[in-house]
């Protein structure tokens, strides 16, 4: 059993992901071997013939989406591994600005640069915009999580090395929370930072915007349970990925309609920096973008006119 | 016309490439190191509600996400005008030893040790900690298992082991249990034995090594409290190449003393002082700086470490042993805080609120050098300027005229080896480059050797 793991756009964080696994890496490795892994190891190019690769991050130049079409070709099975390779991750909050401008204001527009600073031009060119992996390859199995969680990793990776497909939670962080509802009065939308929120009733109830609802599970809720509102790392629950009439905003503002008995046109006079406390994560995904209802497009357009 | 390429380099952190140009003589004109991936996190943010930041800029780096996270914080802190008290300052000091614990573990053992233990010229497929676990178990189990205590310190703390969230502004989400702080401390005790023990090897990992390898010359920059060692709350000191004092900052008075540029041939930005003269930070700068280390096995090291390199170290490849140092004092602090009956106070955060000053800046020492977070938002606290200095790029001129110094002597005959490309690939690797938090960058694949004809240029 050859197994490879390829890096895009990313911060290595899904390969420390696997290194967490601590002393049970040791049993995989007895079973199968590492033959690509650029971050521990020098082997330069994937070779021919692996059983199980794992690509990490999400596609944003030209490097990147030819590193993804040579893996694909040259493995049997394909896993997008983490929340970068399966809906773009962070890198894809750099559509919010048109690759010159994001370029400009890197080399000459902060503080310690100088406004006639050389533009590096003899390096990889951006694409148009951020992908995530599905968006321009088949993929076997899906991932998700920023990183995914040793406990689940414990179970998934072995079952791939014996090629057996298990049956884990395929439920949102709300059903992973310990938090209880309560009752909701006088609710007003709160910013995340704000007021120290009590341990015992629901985050979205006390008026934060914890993204819990609408994203899929196997963290063991750690941010609620560390009295920390969801940010959705993980990527969206299964209900938003299968409909398409359902997106992380609509269905967030509707679940707080519900919870509140504000209206829909109420709640949203609320929201601030959609695209940071909704999207940080699914920005650069195709298949959430593509959505009639989300709300990427217009913040896209709006963010770089 | 001559171009040689290593691409990527391996067992760093992120995506670079070494360019070598040749001349007629098959001679080694010039080198670099290139940085292939741009992010953009300094432009993204802006718009961003500032509290977001913190669970954002983690995602720079899987390996030092908690320095961004802790920079980040201490940022908004000042923004909100919220300072923690003590168990939160305490909670926050722990996770920026424990952050140095698993980085530093991984990097000395996981991707720098094989070059000396299994090699620098073994094979590649060997040369790495999968060889370790063959050749050396005892090593490799020893590594993984003092790296775990990093991570679950980081998770118990800090939320998640990678990626925490849990530095909010005004201290910190939660407090520590005593159950957690037992567990934590009987793993912190059994790291340190490991830790101790390792220092038998890794005072001699380099006896076999041409220490002029990637020889260059700067100034230094790192923080120091009262003089001694110190990742957080101290003063970041400056020193010349001759080892005088150049001056210090603590604050948004970071802008006078530095200034960044950029080359064409790299997305990796280049920090100099504003003297035009060009420096370095990590584990070696932190020990040129400090007078010690404050705890006893760490001290008993540094004094081995000065007397074998000096008080002021130029050598490039002697940060291998400076980030061991490191490692022994942030495994002998974990203890010593995890003892602190303060550490499980159950007041851990300062309540906050509306926009109190309009800029903050978080400075504290990442694994790899001094970190500064700088934020500018409106009044309503959403990001209008966002800066962010971090150690590989204020590395960055020393590493790319160390591979130009190491290539030098290892091209013969305008050909690199194989063996001969880890070695200038082995001189990065003592700056432990973190390439991921240098270009704030998108992906992985941006450190690649190139050796290009000078005839070409």
């Amino acid at each position: 059993m050859k197994i490879a793991i390829e890096e895009l756009a990313g911060c290595s964080g899904c390969t420390i992901a696997v290194l967490d696994l601590h002393e049970a890496l040791l049993e995989i490795v007895e079973k199968a071997e590492i033959v690509y892994a650029p971050v521990i190891m020098d082997v330069k190019e994937p070779p021919e013939g692996i059983d199980i690769a794992f690509v990490t991050g999400a596609v944003r130049n030209r490097e990147n989406e030819e590193r993804l079409k040579l893996i694909r070709k040259r493995a049997k099975t394909l896993v997008a591994f983490g929340t970068c390779a399966c809906y773009g991750g962070i890198s894809g909050l750099s559509m919010l600005d048109s690759p010159e401008h994001l370029i400009q204001h890197v080399f000459r527009g902060v503080t310690t640069t100088e406004a006639d600073a050389v533009i590096p031009s003899d390096v990889p060119p951006f694409l148009y915009r951020a992908f995530a992996v599905g968006d321009l390859a088949r993929m076997d199995y899906y991932i998700t999580g920023c990183p995914p969680k040793e406990m689940y990793l414990k179970k998934i990776l072995p079952a791939l090395l014996a090629g057996e497909v298990l049956a884990l939670s395929k439920k949102s962080v709300c059903s992973e929370c310990d938090r209880i509802m309560g009752s909701v009065e006088g609710w007003k939308m709160k910013r995340r930072h704000e007021g120290v929120p009590d341990r015992e009733h629901c985050l979205l109830g006390q008026g934060y915007l914890c993204l819990g609802a609408v994203t899929f599970g196997r963290c063991g809720a750690s941010c609620p349970h560390s009295n920390v509102p969801c940010h959705g790392c993980n990527g969206p629950s299964l209900d938003i990925l299968r409909e398409p009439c359902r997106d992380i905003y609509n269905m967030m503002i509707r679940r707080i309609a519900d919870l509140t008995g504000h209206t829909e046109a109420e709640i949203e006079k609320e929201m601030y920096d959609v695209a940071h406390t909704f999207y940080p994560f699914t920005i650069g995904s195709l298949i959430m973008e593509d959505k009639g209802i989300s709300k990427i497009r217009d913040l896209v357009r709006e963010r770089s006119r | 016309m001559t171009e040689i390429t290593i691409s990527p380099v391996t067992r760093i952190e992120g995506h670079a490439r070494v360019r070598v140009w040749l001349n007629d003589e098959k001679q080694v004109e010039r080198a670099h190191f290139s940085v292939v991936e741009l992010r953009g996190f300094e432009k993204f943010l802006i718009g961003a509600a500032v509290e977001e930041a913190p669970r954002i800029t983690p995602r720079i780096c899987g390996i030092c996400p908690t320095s961004h996270h802790l920079a980040s914080a201490m940022a908004v802190d000042q923004i909100y005008g919220v300072t923690p008290p003590e168990t939160g300052r305490k909670l926050r000091e722990l996770l920026a030893h424990a952050q140095c614990i698993h980085s530093h573990a991984i990097h000395f053992f996981m991707l720098a040790a094989p070059d000396f233990l299994i090699g620098h010229d073994a094979p590649a497929l060997s040369r790495n900690v999968l060889g370790m676990v063959k050749q050396a178990p005892a090593i490799a189990r020893n590594a993984i298992e003092v790296r775990k205590l990093g991570q679950r310190i980081t998770e118990a703390v800090g939320g998640k082991p990678i990626h925490p969230s849990n530095a909010v502004p005004g201290g910190m989400s939660r407090p520590l249990e005593e159950a957690q702080r037992t567990a934590l401390l009987a793993m912190a005790k059994q790291g340190l034995a490991i830790a101790g023990e390792g220092w038998a090897l890794a005072r001699t990992l380099l006896d076999a090594t041409d220490m002029n390898l990637g020889a260059v010359e700067t100034g230094f920059m790192g923080m120091v409290r009262d003089g001694g060692y110190t990742l957080s709350d101290g003063t970041v000191q400056i020193t010349g190449k001759d080892g005088k004092p150049l001056g210090s900052f603590t604050g948004a008075d970071y802008v006078q003393h530095i200034r960044e540029y950029s080359e064409p041939w790299s997305y990796l930005k280049f920090v100099k002082l504003s003297s035009g003269e060009h420096y370095r930070v990590g584990p070696q700068a932190r020990l040129n700086l400090c007078r010690g280390m404050g705890t006893p096995l760490a001290d008993a090291a540094l004094k081995e470490y000065r007397a074998r390199f000096g008080a002021f170290v130029q050598a490039p490849l002697a940060a291998n042993l400076a980030r061991y140092v490191e490692f022994l004092a942030s495994c002998e602090r974990t203890v010593q805080l995890l003892e602190d009956p303060a550490i499980t106070g159950t007041k851990v955060r300062e309540p906050a609120g509306k926009v109190v000053n309009t800029r903050g800046v978080g400075i504290l020492e990442a694994p790899r050098g001094t970190l500064i977070h700088d934020y500018t938002v409106d009044e309503r606290g959403f990001i209008r300027e966002c800066n962010l200095i971090v150690a590989t790029c204020q590395n960055s001129w020393a590493i790319d005229r160390s591979v130009e110094q190491a290539a030098r002597g290892l091209v013969t005959d305008g050909v690199l080896t194989e063996a001969a490309g880890n070695r200038i690939e082995m001189v990065i690797r003592s700056y432990d480059p973190c390439i991921s938090c240098a270009t704030h960058a998108i992906g992985k694949r941006a450190v690649a050797i190139e050796v290009l004809d000078a005839i070409n240029i």
